[in-house]
């Protein structure tokens, strides 16, 4: 089997919706999609979104969520004695869980956060944040023997950033076309008051947020941008202020040209709209972290989701991120920093939720190119694959494991290489969850995440949420 | 806007320079080579493979290739200058048209570097003890060779090479200095813009600016006694970025596929053994300490105790056991360099750079076939490959028909700065080129130099943007990655201040538009022709034409609001902004 062809589903798409309005015959899969979309409106009559905070470079699983039980703790410290936290640097920030997350062979583990996750320590205590164990990009489950052997399709260009970025995105590597927080929205952007802004990107471009008709909207951390020329007349003419708004917003039949104009005409109508909006909805009063991108952008998407109600928002998509996981050296310099801001931002994101009443409307999870090798390079790590991963926010059912505790062992059942490790969870199983939470339906879940067919009925909801 | 009377009808023949030529060419022959280019699919071909309309290849591997008679009009050699250098000037413009294409790029060639961006640090007292911890004056030295340098191809190819082969200001850690660092990264590539590929990967493989970027300055061998093994990093994206990509290609650059599938160039196992070569380097402090940057501009040098040398397999390839570190670096970049990828990997790439973002496989084959043979045996000779590039029937004839609704490519926005500062002159009377870091898309460029976020670029030459008309036609736009609402606004915000007060203390001298500007069409022509090659027409014209003409005029003070509107609009405007 063949990774589904995303490029043709939506060239499909193009031809059915083509063919609908030329011959004005039924397009099953086009009408059936409105259909889905209508339905959905129909009942979405609360609010949800969904919130990703993708770390970019890969994050270093290994010192992320470290394995505390004693045997597992020197297993570990063994990897990677130049870059392990010392056990007592670890005791405060120790997770507790409800119910004590196994391993493959039903042993019971324990973990702790590195030390500078600590904001997060609370939420976890308080049911709100779970953790999933080894999850990472697969196209259906994979043994290592199967991994060795070659025997099943296994995710395009693994351990390449770029492509790997996109694979958790998009299901495809770079490229695609179309993401699953894009195509989340598809479903639900007809119930939205302003379909603009159901997929909104505090962050630059990522594929994630674009659907097959759902557009990403690019926001600043300080809002929408105004253009100056719209604002005043330009250099004194209003004339000039006229035909720039007209220049940079007309259709063109050039295809970057068009491309180009359509990108500031959304810009230009959204910010008319945004402006008052946002100036309208209720402060937010919680405190975020200075100096922290991840944290203006957060806090962005707090305000976006204060004006939720006055723009007409049932279900909405954010994609925010944070740069620099690529720790092949300095790891020990560079990556408590790193997490410090991780920390500091999330944490003040569920507070604001919780400010504003809309904590179990509001779900966030982090993703990553992928995780990192576990032995070290002399002070740092190497691109790996599976890692783990957080979801929080009021509708989280928290303080637990998900997913299968990796063995912690070079060459083990979970290593494919140096503390590589084989998924356990995919992407896929992943964000079924989250799009299952947010209202999709099982036969929509098929069609967002084209891998997910390869997965039991039973396992595609990791019952996170 | 077409100065006929003074054009000049040129042909010639790659790689043989120059043109030989002038006027006198018949009416068939132009007939001839006008029914020629309308054969072509050009740079907006998409998938399928354009008939190649050179000629047959006398004998080998270098098929000569024909240069289309051309007109060469103000527009046409504006246009020229869009692709081949920083930005047209009216002075470039004239020295075009009267050498003819080839020549130009010859004299270009030929012209002496200006004053590197680090003795221009030094010049400024960057150096002092104070400075160490900064990134103090790196902008202002990147800056002042893109807006002002005059060897304007060799500023282009050095802002080209330096987009493939990317270290990042962000990234030159561990040692202070950073603005020395990257400024000596940028001279490198300079030094290297009309050399030759493999010198260039040489040279930056044990350069101390790639070595703290790609993490493997102090990297060490496998330690049995802890189980560390080499840092991978830079193994992996000098075979992935700078040199054969990730997937086997025809010469064409299009993949090679087997029952259909793409082949992956390499394995884990490749990378894990190419990662053994690149251990062992470490700065050349020659007996110095960090207190000076002086060690960040020259090679590093091997620590043999951190050097592994037993044998290193990868890419089918064994380097032997026993070589010290700059012998097995020499083998594994020759390996690396003679495999079929880099020549398609490589040209399609500066194709995509310079003129379109979709160039016909048949273009990449001609270009690649350059690379791989300058005609006297040498690969990677980037004169010859930049004479493929430019001179090639593809680039210098824009598409008719069809396949003209989509080539071309969007002009990145510290080009489009460039493009207005050089045609217009500015100038940083303090020699202080105050224009910083530009990389706030919401309030300036969303791009700035040697700030790239990764070593991906600021963009990625297979970007598509999602859900676009663009993605339906299976194309790619590589400069839409920087291309959002917040980007789109803010540029035209920030060229509005531009063009009007200037940055920092970098004005533009407007002489040349005064004496237009009471006549809003004169006004308008001469910005289109200079900025945007001519390509606004005739709707736009009279939209923006009864713009400016609206504006009072008659005064000095009125003719320059009429200047500061038409270049704000005309580097607003979408012809413009995509470079066709």
């Amino acid at each position: 089997m063949s990774n589904p062809p995303i490029d043709a589903s939506r060239r499909a798409f193009l031809q059915r919706a083509s063919a609908l309005s030329i011959a004005g015959v039924a397009a099953p899969w086009a009408l059936n999609l409105a259909a889905i979309a209508e339905a959905s409106a129909a009942t979405a009559t609360d609010y949800k979104a969904l919130v990703c905070v993708f770390l970019y470079g890969g994050n270093d699983y290994g010192n992320t969520v470290i394995p505390y039980d004693q045997a597992n703790y020197t297993a570990y410290f063994n990897l990677r004695p130049t870059l392990a936290y010392s056990r007592d640097q670890l005791t405060g920030t120790v997770l507790v869980p409800t119910a004590v997350p196994l391993d493959a062979t039903g042993g019971s583990r324990q973990f702790a956060l590195a030390p500078e996750l600590a904001p997060l320590l609370p939420i976890f205590n308080a049911g709100k944040l779970g953790v999933l164990l080894n999850v990472g990009t697969l196209i259906q489950p994979t043994t290592k023997a199967q991994y060795t052997n070659k025997s099943v399709p296994l995710p395009p260009k693994l351990f390449s950033h770029n492509d790997q970025q996109s694979v958790w995105q998009s299901s495809a590597p770079e490229g695609a076309a179309s993401g699953w927080g894009g195509r989340m929205g598809d479903l639900f952007q007809a119930g939205n008051g302003n379909a603009t802004f159901t997929c909104v990107n505090v962050s630059g471009n990522a594929v994630f947020l674009s659907g097959n008709s759902a557009v990403q909207y690019q926001i600043s951390t300080n809002g929408s941008v105004p253009l100056n020329a719209a604002q005043a007349p330009l250099f004194g003419s209003a004339a000039c202020s006229a035909a720039m708004q007209v220049l940079v917003t007309q259709p063109r039949s050039h295809l970057l040209e068009s491309e180009y104009t359509r990108v500031s005409k959304r810009a230009i109508d959204a910010n008319a709209i945004l402006t008052t909006s946002l100036a309208g909805a209720p402060a937010i009063t919680t405190a975020f972290p200075a100096g922290n991108s991840l944290g203006d952008q957060l806090k962005m998407v707090a305000r976006m989701i204060s004006s939720a109600g006055s723009l007409g928002a049932k279900r909405q998509v954010f994609f925010v991120s944070l740069n620099g996981f690529d720790t092949h050296d300095g790891l020990l310099s560079v990556h408590p920093g790193l997490l410090t801001k991780v920390a500091d931002a999330m944490s003040a994101f569920y507070a604001a939720t919780v400010e504003l009443g809309v904590a179990d409307k509001v779900t966030t999870f982090t993703a990553s190119d992928f995780g990192r090798t576990l032995s070290g390079n002399n002070d740092g790590s190497d691109h790996g694959w599976g890692s783990m991963h957080f979801m929080m926010g009021g509708a989280v059912k928290g303080q637990k494991f998900y997913g299968v505790a990796p063995a912690v062992a070079s060459n083990g059942p979970d290593d494919v290489g140096q503390g590589r490790l084989l998924p356990t969870t995919s992407v896929d199983q992943y964000a079924a969850t989250l799009g299952k939470w947010l209202g999709a339906s099982d036969t929509d879940l098929l069609s967002l995440l084209p891998n997910l067919r390869n997965y039991n009925l039973s396992t595609r909801n990791l019952g996170f949420v | 806007m077409i100065d006929t009377e003074t054009s000049d009808i040129r042909a010639c023949t790659m790689p043989q320079p120059p043109c030989t030529s002038g006027a006198g060419i018949d009416n068939a022959t132009l007939t001839a080579a006008i029914a020629a280019t309308l054969a072509l699919t050009a740079c907006g071909g998409g998938g399928t493979a354009a008939p190649d309309t050179t000629a047959p290849p006398s004998s080998g591997v270098t098929p000569p290739i024909t240069i289309l008679p051309e007109v060469l009009t103000d527009a046409t050699v504006s246009r020229f200058l869009a692709q081949a250098s920083m930005g047209a000037t009216r002075g470039e413009m004239a020295r075009v048209k009267t050498m003819g294409y080839a020549a130009w790029i010859d004299a270009q060639f030929a012209m002496a570097p200006t004053t590197t961006r680090w003795d221009w640090l030094v010049s400024k007292g960057f150096d002092a003890a104070a400075n160490k911890n900064s990134e103090n004056g790196f902008d202002a030295c990147a800056w002042r060779k893109i807006l002002s340098s005059p060897d304007t191809l060799r500023q282009r190819m050095t802002f080209v090479l330096a987009e493939i082969t990317v270290a990042a200001i962000d990234g030159l850690v561990g040692s202070g200095w950073k603005a020395f660092s990257a400024a000596a990264y940028l001279d490198l590539i300079e030094a290297n813009a009309f050399g030759n590929y493999r010198t260039l990967l040489g040279q930056l493989s044990v350069s101390a600016p790639m070595g703290q970027f790609l993490t493997y300055r102090g990297n060490v061998k496998f330690n049995p006694a802890i189980g560390t093994l080499p840092d991978e990093n830079y193994a992996r994206e000098l075979m992935q970025l700078f040199s054969i990509g990730l997937v086997e290609l025809n010469r064409d650059g299009t993949p090679r596929l087997v029952n259909g599938v793409a082949q992956e160039t390499y394995t884990l196992d490749d990378i894990t053994g190419l990662a053994r070569i690149f251990t062992g380097w470490n700065f050349d402090l020659a007996g110095q300490t960090t207190a000076t940057p002086d060690f960040l501009r020259r090679p590093m040098i091997q620590i043999a105790a951190n050097h592994e040398t037993g044998a290193s397999t990868f890419l089918g390839s064994t380097v032997p056991a026993g070589l010290n570190g700059t012998d097995s670096l020499k083998r594994a970049l020759d390996t690396i360099f003679a495999h079929p990828n880099v020549a398609p990997f490589i040209s399609r790439q500066l194709i995509q750079k310079l003129v379109c973002s979709n160039p016909s496989p048949a273009y990449v084959a001609r270009v690649a076939t350059v690379f791989q043979n300058d005609g006297a045996g040498v690969a990677g000779n980037l004169q010859a490959v930049i004479k493929a590039v430019l001179l090639d029937a593809e680039a210098r004839q824009p598409p008719t028909g069809s396949a003209a609704a989509s080539y071309g490519k969007l002009r990145e926005p510290i080009l489009r700065l460039s493009a207005w500062a050089r045609a217009f002159t500015a100038t940083s009377p303090s020699d202080a080129w105050n224009v910083g870091n530009t990389s706030d898309p919401a309030t300036r460029l969303g791009q700035s130099p040697g700030r790239s976020p990764s070593v991906f670029n600021f963009f990625r030459p297979g970007y598509v943007p999602p859900n676009s008309a663009i993605a339906a036609a299976a194309l790619v736009a590589p400069e839409f990655q920087l291309t959002h609402e917040s980007s789109v606004v803010g540029y035209v915000n920030y060229m509005q201040r531009a063009v009007s007060t200037g940055i920092g203390d970098i004005k533009a001298d407007y002489s040349s538009l005064l004496p237009l500007a009471d006549n809003a069409a004169a006004l308008f022509d001469e910005i289109n022709l200079v900025l945007a090659a001519g390509q606004i027409g005739a709707d736009n014209r009279t939209l923006l034409v009864n713009a400016i003409g609206a504006m009072p005029a008659g005064t000095d003070a009125a003719r320059l609001n009429r200047i500061y509107a038409a270049l704000t609009l005309v580097l607003a405007a979408p012809e413009f902004l995509i470079l066709k």
